[in-house]
This record gives structure tokens, sequence and C-alpha cells, in this order.
């Protein structure tokens, strides 16, 4: 590092909606400490408005790409597409969040600066440039997300959640760190960049087993962060235990920040050694696809069966990153917007179904939800339909470039298992919309209050974006396809 | 200059639905006034494009061109010739027919119930004009959701399980077909260095026969199931027994169509030396053959008088198909006007069950037993859907049958031998129905007091009798205006056959039309 | 090593410090032995003197608070630790270090004044509502 470094104005700009958000995190422990109980009422709309500001302040700032901080950063389309993507994803968490608390009684503002904390580690994983960097990344959004998982202290399954999530999450990081450690050793850079170019220098290209040791070990970190098997088995119990709205969040924002990085260091850094890495994404992508759907078939809790259905949705983006191209990239990328936007929404009707202590969350308490609320349980069967893959949703073109991706890359096996499972799929989702409008609630089934609010915004925002994702898919393929570019 | 009328018939029923959900939920007869308008104006649409029709015209009309997602090369696509243009009317009578048929006997959830109906028009339609693969395939895709809510909400006791076979079925057979499409996309991106779905432009693909063939089976799979071919028929029976009677007139008139149809328009033409393969050929005929024979020795024994005419179904589908695979003009315009004539009779039939099932909530066999003494107008209603069914002659049945046999013949004697015992039996069975169901005394004392057909129900069979009337005495309109689609495509077939692989590339009369736009 | 040195002259100054630390070692206790006044009795007597019994069952309950000060210990000395390696590299990063360093303890005294005003540090609460402590 030179000695007189100063930051320039143009890095700082780029590095802003992090900056905006960390302050605004800060901002909000003071506030918690120093107002009165219902001035905290408007802790939450502080939140959501500078997660607004943050996400102006991503999509100017895109305006003049660049790399920041001595190269650690690299604020490209890339970058900001993912940025704007975790920032959305934490305020529709804001949204769907507010009215969880009320029930639980535990408003706070610190569980909104904790999410602010953890997007502002999503958005580093997002801009990372340099393994470091993503590490930090990581650590920040995972502890934060630690801390929310566990946030209704009083309750057990709460406890549970965080601690295993703590414990396993640390376990991956390690792994991560330790692969980081190798990469230095091997290659002498941590910078993505860096990295690339050692393995591109045909002059003194590093000892192929130590770059495979390396990857290997960076792969178990990420893996376990978009919990692909065999390291999915956190997944479900961490998913069922967290408040909904948490689990909303922990399901899509850092598993999408996680693929951005799986994505700049798999298709950027290590892309010249990509035979090394496909082989195993190939078996990683069919297990998780496997796994993932066939354990959701048996599950009776809802939060389960999305824990189950995520994990195969994991391994659907695998398939595009096992294609290794670009197609593959923009349809991962592609992916993760639809699957942010129906994932949040269904998890935004678990929490309002679920309500105080979480009570009704079994698959049988949405028994007659189409009669006794017409408009939530349309909401919710959109995003059922688009998590089976019917056309005219998100889901449907997500998986549709997924397989393209795939067959431009000749895998055909894999194309195949994927389109079979997500027949399969099709029956776990179509349980839900079976119970939901053809059966009876049950005698004696106590009123459910109309949807919050936050939660009908929330709804609203995602089964718009679901279906504009469906009808109008260019809108965000072609800027994925711009962001691809950055990166390959 | 572009046209919009397709759009017009497509969009339609979609503007209706957005309509219907704004009517409260507690106007019940709003919106079942509001349906019914919405989907009469849905077929009143579609007859101006039914009058300016050039049947003289090569090739697609009334196209409409639009870029939908220029980076994948998928384009808004649409237009008929005579084969889509029969099977969109075929749609929008039996739409407005099967609405207008459920004023009485839907009385639970009747929003929901119409915007179902009204979505799934949108998809029919859809399916039918579709010149683009992935359009065809998005609205394939989405009429699967429609009747799946149709069967599940207010269909009968087992409803939740013929509701999830009928989904999982034909959506497993659609991802199926799906890669089936991918293939044919890429293909044609390694050939041309362009992607697109344009069906006009994928049949310029030149493709070794095995590539063929896969693709061939794995569009099989998704167009049998829909059909359904023997041995993909087992969903069809569930589904058609434990659909409301509206539903069970729209599945065996229209969906089981767009199976047929997907043969027709894109198995053929898109691979053709797939679909003229003797070893493909065999197995299809044979398939058609045994559904032909299966489906009617099944309906022999049914109870159930709904069940025995849903096996009926798999047995006339057959001779569609049979058709198809005759590979010939005769074989394949009389397998289309058969479709045609399914969609009537069959739809007369099941609606037949439904006014018996709403008086007497039964629909087994042996509670009936001369009705004909109590319900005579019904008894002559279901005389003459019967025997429009069985292929009696100047009845619409009898010039499908009878040309498809030709077809047939002209293919292979010995499968018109097999597919004339199926007529034999189909007529046997119909009949015995009729005698158990209409004949001889009354049986049992609580048929004594049913009314006979109102006003309403007469309303719903007239046309539909007139229809089939016009086509058994008078079918030459209908072969006129499917002449030149199904010569194209025979010629197709054929000339490729003769010509393996050659760059035999007819320039496709869309691409023409495109050039004079 | 710029010239090179007697390895005396290298290990002098440890030598200087071990011995200075055995001095005031030895010192503290001899000046403790010789003027001290001795008490002698059981509490006295006992390794700790700050309450815990060294014997017995080790299963006893704590006040919730000890571990919150042990936490907020932790935290905080760790946070300190980082003004050391600051402080190494400091001439080299000039003003750059400063704001940084300066942003950083910025943020250490939002946290304090955070536990602060939630009463983590009201020792006089009562026991039994937990209140405060939110």
């Amino acid at each position: 590092m030179p000695g007189n470094y100063m930051p320039s104005a143009a890095e700082l700009f780029r590095f802003s909606p992090e900056l905006l958000l960390t302050a605004a995190g800060t901002l909000l422990m003071i506030f918690e400490a120093i107002t009165s109980p219902k001035q905290k009422r408007s802790l939450p709309v502080f939140a959501f408005l500078s997660l607004l500001a943050a996400l102006a302040l991503a999509v100017a700032a895109s305006s003049d790409p660049g790399p920041a901080f001595n190269r650690m950063l690299q604020v490209d389309g890339f970058a900001t597409f993912f940025r704007v993507l975790v920032m959305a994803i934490g305020a529709v968490t804001i949204l769907i969040s507010t009215n969880y608390l009320k029930q639980a009684e535990h408003e706070g503002g610190e569980f909104y600066s904790l999410v602010l904390f953890s997007v502002v580690g999503q958005c580093l994983m997002a801009t990372a440039n340099e393994l470091i960097m993503i590490f930090i990344g990581i650590e920040v959004s995972s502890i934060a997300t630690y801390v929310l998982a566990g946030y209704l202290r009083d309750d057990k399954r709460n406890n549970e959640a965080a601690l295993k999530y703590f414990l396993l999450g640390s376990f991956a990081t390690a792994f991560l760190l330790y692969g980081v450690a190798w990469i230095y050793g091997t290659t002498g850079t941590t910078n993505l960049s860096g990295v690339r170019g050692v393995l591109l220098d045909p002059q003194n290209a590093p000892n192929a087993i130590l770059i495979s040791v390396a990857l290997g070990l960076v792969l178990v970190g990420l893996l376990f962060k978009v919990s692909a098997v065999p390291f999915q088995s956190w997944a479900p119990d961490v998913y069922q235990g967290a408040p909904a709205p948490v689990t909303a969040f922990m399901a899509t924002g850092p598993k999408a920040a996680a693929f951005a990085a799986f994505l700049r260091i798999t298709m950027w850094a290590f892309e010249p050694v990509k035979n090394h890495w496909i082989p195993v994404l190939w078996f990683t992508a069919i297990a998780t696809m496997i796994v993932g759907n066939f354990a959701a078939l048996r599950q009776s809790n809802v939060k389960r069966l999305l824990a189950y259905s995520s994990i195969a949705h994991a391994g659907y983006v695998l398939v595009a990153l096992t294609a290794a191209s670009k197609t593959g990239t923009e349809a991962a990328m592609f992916y993760m917007v639809s699957y942010a936007a129906m994932n949040l929404g269904a998890f935004a009707v678990i929490a309002h179904v679920a309500r105080k202590g979480e009570r009704r969350v079994e698959i049988d308490d949405f028994a007659g939800l189409g009669n006794r609320q017409p408009l939530t349980a349309a909401i919710f069967t959109v995003f059922l339909l688009s998590l089976i893959g019917v056309p005219l949703t998100g889901g449907f073109f997500a998986k549709f470039y997924v397989f393209k991706a795939a067959l431009d890359s000749q895998l055909i096996a894999l194309t195949i298992v994927g389109l079979l499972n997500s027949a399969v799929a099709a029956f776990y989702y179509l349980r839900l919309i079976v119970i939901m409008y053809m059966q009876p609630a049950p005698e004696g089934v106590d009123t459910l209050p109309e949807p919050s609010l936050g939660i009908r915004t929330a709804l609203v925002a995602c089964s718009l974006a679901t279906v504009v994702l469906g009808v109008f898919p260019s809108l965000v393929l072609d800027i994925a396809g711009r962001g691809a570019s950055f990166i390959r | 200059m572009q046209s919009h009328i397709l759009s017009i018939v497509l969009f339609t029923p979609l503007a209706g639905l957005l309509v219907l959900l704004l009517i409260p939920g507690q106007n019940k007869f709003l919106i079942r006034l509001w349906a019914n308008i919405a989907a009469a104006l849905g077929f009143l649409v579609s007859v101006p494009m039914l009058l300016s029709f050039d049947r003289a015209k090569d090739g697609y009309q009334f196209v409409e061109r639009a870029d939908w997602i220029p980076s994948l090369g998928v384009q808004y696509l649409i237009g008929v010739d005579g084969i889509s243009l029969l099977m969109v009317m075929l749609t929008t009578v039996m739409g407005f027919l099967a609405i207008f048929s459920s004023w009485t006997s839907i009385k639970d959830r009747e929003k929901e119930y119409y915007a179902m109906f009204l979505l799934q028009q949108v998809g029919m339609v859809g399916v039918f004009i579709s010149l683009d693969f992935l359009l065809f395939y998005t609205f394939w895709e989405l009429v699967l959701v429609p009747m799946y809510f149709i069967i599940g909400i207010w269909g009968g006791p087992r409803k939740l399980y013929a509701a999830i076979k009928f989904f999982l079925y034909t959506l497993a057979g659609g991802v199926l077909m799906l890669l089936g499409i991918l293939t044919l996309y890429f293909q044609y991106a390694q050939q041309f260095g362009r992607y697109t779905f344009e069906i006009a432009e994928l049949m310029k693909l030149n493709m070794p026969l095995g590539l063929q063939q896969w693709v061939f089976w794995a569009f099989f799979l998704g167009f049998a199931i829909k059909v359904p071919m023997f041995p993909f028929h087992t969903w069809l029976p569930d589904a058609h027994t434990e659909a409301p009677t509206a539903g069970s007139v729209i599945l065996a008139a229209v969906l089981l169509k767009m199976g047929t149809y997907g043969f027709i328009r894109f198995s053929l033409p898109l691979l053709p030396n797939a679909s003229s393969d003797r070893t493909i050929v065999t197995i299809l005929a044979t398939l058609s053959l045994i559904g032909i024979l299966y489906g009617a020795f099944v309906s022999l024994v049914q109870k159930d008088w709904k069940k025995l005419v849903a096996y009926s179904s798999v047995s006339h589908l057959g001779f569609c198909t049979l058709g198809i695979f005759a590979l010939n003009q005769n074989g394949i315009a009389g397998s289309i006007i058969q479709q045609i004539n399914h969609g009537i009779s069959t739809g007369m039939l099941f609606l037949i069950v439904g006014v018996i099932y709403e008086r007497r909530h039964t629909r087994e066999i042996k509670e009936f037993g001369g009705l004909a003494h109590v319900m005579p107008n019904y008894a002559i209603v279901f005389a003459i859907a019967m025997l429009s069914s069985a292929g009696l002659p100047l009845l619409n049945g009898f010039v499908g049958e009878f040309t498809i046999l030709q077809g047939a013949f002209e293919a292979n004697k010995i499968w018109a031998a097999f597919a004339v015992l199926g007529i034999i039996f189909g007529a046997a069975y119909l009949l015995w129905l009729y005698q158990r169901t209409m004949l001889g005394e009354i049986t049992n004392e609580k048929n004594r007091g049913l009314k006979d057909l109102n006003w309403r129900e007469w309303a719903v069979f007239v046309p539909l009798i007139i229809w089939a009337v016009t086509i058994g005495v008078y079918p030459k309109p209908y072969f006129d205006i499917l002449e030149k689609p199904v010569a194209q495509i025979v010629h197709r077939v054929h000339q490729s056959a003769n010509m393996p692989l050659a760059a035999a590339t007819v320039v496709p009369p869309i691409a023409a039309e495109a050039r004079v736009r | 090593m710029p010239n090179q040195l007697a390895p005396a002259e290298v290990w002098f100054p440890i030598l200087t410090q071990v011995v200075f630390a055995v001095v005031m070692a030895v010192a503290l206790v001899g000046v403790g032995l010789a003027l001290g006044k001795r008490v002698k009795n059981k509490v006295k007597d006992s390794p700790y003197e700050c309450g815990i019994t060294p014997v017995g069952s080790a299963r006893n309950r704590f006040s919730v608070k000890f571990y919150l000060v042990a936490m907020l210990f932790i935290l905080f000395d760790i946070e300190a630790i980082f003004l050391y390696p600051w402080a190494v590299v400091y001439r080299e990063l000039k003003l750059f270090a400063f704001f940084e360093m300066l942003l950083f303890m910025a943020l250490v005294l939002v946290g304090f004044f955070y536990i602060w005003k939630k009463g983590v540090l009201d020792w006089a609460v009562d026991e039994t509502s937990d209140e405060k402590i939110q």
C-alpha cells in the first residue's frame, strides 16, 4: 500500500451506498437508545428510506464504474446488479418485519440496523474484487444474520437456529479463509484479477494440484453459503427456526450475494482453470436439485418445505454456473432476481399466516385460505406457480434461461435431470395450492386478520415483479447481460 | 399492413376477465351475466375472422408480428391457416357454450369459476394461433393452470387426486416437449447463426434422422399425454369424471385437441423424416389402434355414465391420431374434421350427463332406465348426440371417421380393418348405454318426476345439433378450408421422405408474408 | 542490520529488563512482608478473596451481569488492540490513518453510548426486574 494513500472522491462515490447504509445503521442504534417507544415506530421507516436512498446511490454510482480502494472493490455493472438486488431484498424484508415484530412484542431499532449491516456485507461481497474483501463481506453479512436468526431471544427455536447457523457458518468461513491462504500461497496474491493474471500466465503457471486444493477449499465455503449439497443440512433447521421475515431475508439476500461472489471467483478469477471446477459443480448441481426436491416432497411444515425448495433452487443456479459461459452468468443473475421476488413473497405470506409465536406454519394451517382471504391466497398462488416454473411468471424464464445456458454448453444430462426435477417440484408446490383452495378451513379456526400495510406492500411488489419478469423478461435480462459482460 | 383481428380474438376473454375481477363477489347475477357476455363477445369477434379468411390463399393469414424477447429471438407471432382457423372457431364456440351451460350448475365461488374459464379461453386460443414456439409453449402451459383449478375446486369427490394427476402428467409432458423445442432452437442457431423460435424458420432446419427421432419422442411425450394416447391416457378418465360439466366439455372439446394439433402443426412439418420413419409410424399407428379398441372395450364395461363418455374419448382420439399418421391428405383432413366432430358430439354427451346429474346427483347407469318416458326431448337430444358420436351417416361423426378410414386404408389396409372394428364397438357401447338409460320401463321411482330440458339447456344444445347436422350433410367447406394447409404438410413430409435430408426447403409462406409486409 | 554488534551488546537491554523485573517483584513482596499488618481469618486465607469458592460444586448460578461485563470487556479490549498496529504504521499512513482511526473510535463510542443508554452499566437496578436491559 502506498504510504500517502488517500481515497479519491470518485472512489468514495463508488462506495457511497455502503457508507450511507453503515451510517444509517449506526444512527439507528443511537436512535434506538434515545427515543421513546412511540417515536420508535418511525425507525423502520428510516431504515427503509435509507435503503432506498442507498439503492438510488448505487444506481448513480454505476454511471462511473471502476475500481476503488486499490482495486479491492470493483464497481461495475455486475456489482451494481447485485447491489441493487440485495438492497431491494433488504427493503422488502423491512416491510415484512414490522408487523411481525409488533406481534412478537419485540420491536426495536436493532433489528433494522442489523438488516442494514447485513446488506452492507452483501454489497461488499458483490463489489469485492479481492478474496479478503469477500471474506470480510461474508463475515459482516453473516454475523448480522446470525443475530437476526436468534432475534426473539425467548424463543427456543430461534436460539437453536441462531446457534446452528453460527457454528456451521463459522466453520464454513474458516474453510473459505483457509482456501484464501492457499491461494495466496500458490499465486502470491489475493486480488481476483491478480489471480486470474497468474493463472493465465503460461510462463509461471502454478502447480495444478495446489490450485485445485485451494479452489476446493474456497468452494466448500461458498457452497455452504448457498446451501448446496453436501453442505445443505443446516438450511432446513435454520430456516424453520428463525423468525419468518428473517428466513425470507436469509433465503434470498445472503444467497444472492454468495452467488455474486461465487460468480466472480469462478467465472473471473478461476475461469482459466475452469476444467477443474466444472465437474465439481456438475455433481453438486445434480445432487442439490435432487436432494432439495425429494426432501421437500415429504415436508409438512411450510417453512421447512420452502427451505428444501430453496436448496433445490440453488441447484438450478448451479446448473447455470456449470455452464461456465456468459449466458450461464446471465441466467444465474436473472434467476436470483426472480427467485428473490417469489421467495420473499412466499415467506411474506407465511409470516402473515403464522402470526404471533409462529404456531401456524403447518401445511394444514393454510386450509381454506382461498376462501378466508382470496386475495392473499391468489398472490401466494402466483408465487407458487412461479416456483413451479409455469410460463408468464418469473420462475419460468429463470429456469428457461438456466437450461438454455446449460444446453448451450452441451450439458444435456444436466438439463434433463433439471427439467425432470422441476416436474417433481410441481408436486409439493401444488399440495399447498390444493390445501388453500380445495380443502375447507377446519372448524373453529380463528379469524385471520387482514395483512398489514407493510405485508400488503411487499406482496404487491413481489407479485408484480414476478409477473413482470414473466411477461417482459428482457427488462432484467438485458441488464443482466450487460452486467455479466464485466466478468465474462 | 397488420390486421389485429387475431389479437382481438386472443385478448377479448382477457379483457372480459379483468372487468370480471372488478365486479364485487356478492353480486352473483352480475358476475354470471358478465361472464356470459364476455364469452359471447369472444365468439362474436372470431366471426369476422372466419368470414374474411381467404381459403384460396396459401399459408398463414392475419399474421401479427412483434418482438417479445429480442435477446432470445422470441416473437409475438400469431397467424392462422385453415387448420388453426377451425380450431379457434371450435374454441370460441365451445368456450361460450361451456360458460353458458354453467348458469345454474355452479353456485359456489362463481367469480373465480368464470375467471378461470375466461383465462383458459385465452390460453386455448393462444395455443392454436401461435407461430412462435416459445409463445406456443407459454400458452400451452397457461392452459394447465385454470383447468387444474376447475377440476380441483368445482370437481367431484376425488377432485384432488384427479386435479394433481392431470397437472403433473401434462406438466411432465410439457417439460420434455420444452427440451425438444430447445434442441431445435440450438440446431437452428448452429446452422443459421441466429436464434429464433419462429416455426416457419425452424422448418428450414436440416437435421440428421437420429436427432429428429429424439426430438420427435420429446414432442411425442408432450402431445401424446395431452391427446391422450394409450398408454398415457390414465389421467383422462379421472379428470373427466371429477371435473364439473363445463370443465369436461372444454377438456374434451378443446384441450385434448391441443395434442393432436401439436402433432399436425409441429411434429410432422418440423420433423418430416422422423414422422415418416417406418418404425415411428408403425408404433404411433399401433398405439392409436390400441387406443381405439381399448377405449371402446373399457367403455363397454363402465358403470358410470360420465366415465363411459370419458373412455369413449380415448377411442375417438385414437381415430384422430391414426388419421394423422396415415400421412396422407385424407387421413389428416379427416383427423382434423374428426377433432371438430369429437368436440361437438362428446361435448354434447358430457352436457347430457351434466343435465341428468344436476337433476339426480348420480351418474350410475343402473340408476336410470326409461328416461325417454319422462324426458322425451332429452332423449331426442341424447339420441342425436349418440348417433353423431357413433358415426351415423348424415351426421358429423360419419364424415370424419369415414375420411380417416379412407386415409388409413390408403396407408395400410390392416389399420383400416382394426379401425372399423373400433367403430363397431363404438356403436355398441353407445347404443347399449342409450338402451339402458333411455329405453324400456322406468325402473327407478326417483326418475318419475324429472323435468325435461328447460330453455337454457335447449339453447346450449340447439347450436351444437345444427352444427353437427351441417357438417354431416355438407362437409365440403371444411374440406375446402383444410385442403391447402393439409396438402402442404403432406407434401413436406413426403418430399423429405423421398429425398432424405437434402436441402429441401420450401419457402415457408410466412416468410413470404413477412416480406410483403 | 546496519552494523555488526557484539552479542553482548544485543542482549544487554533484555538483561536489564529481566534484572529490573526480578528486583521489582522481590522488592514489592519483601516490602509487603516487612511492613504489612497480618490478619488471619478464613476469608483472608482463601485463594480468591473476590467471592468465588474454590472448592465445592462448580455449578453455581451467576448473575447474568458477570457475563455481560465479560463480553463487554472482550469487545472493547479487542477494539483497543486495533490501536497497536495502527500506532506502528501511523507514520507511514499519515493523515488518512488518523481520520480512519478517528472514525473507528467514534464507532466504538457509539457502541459505548448504546450500551450505556440501554442500561447495561446500571448495576444498581433491581435484580428481579429485567426491564431496563432490552
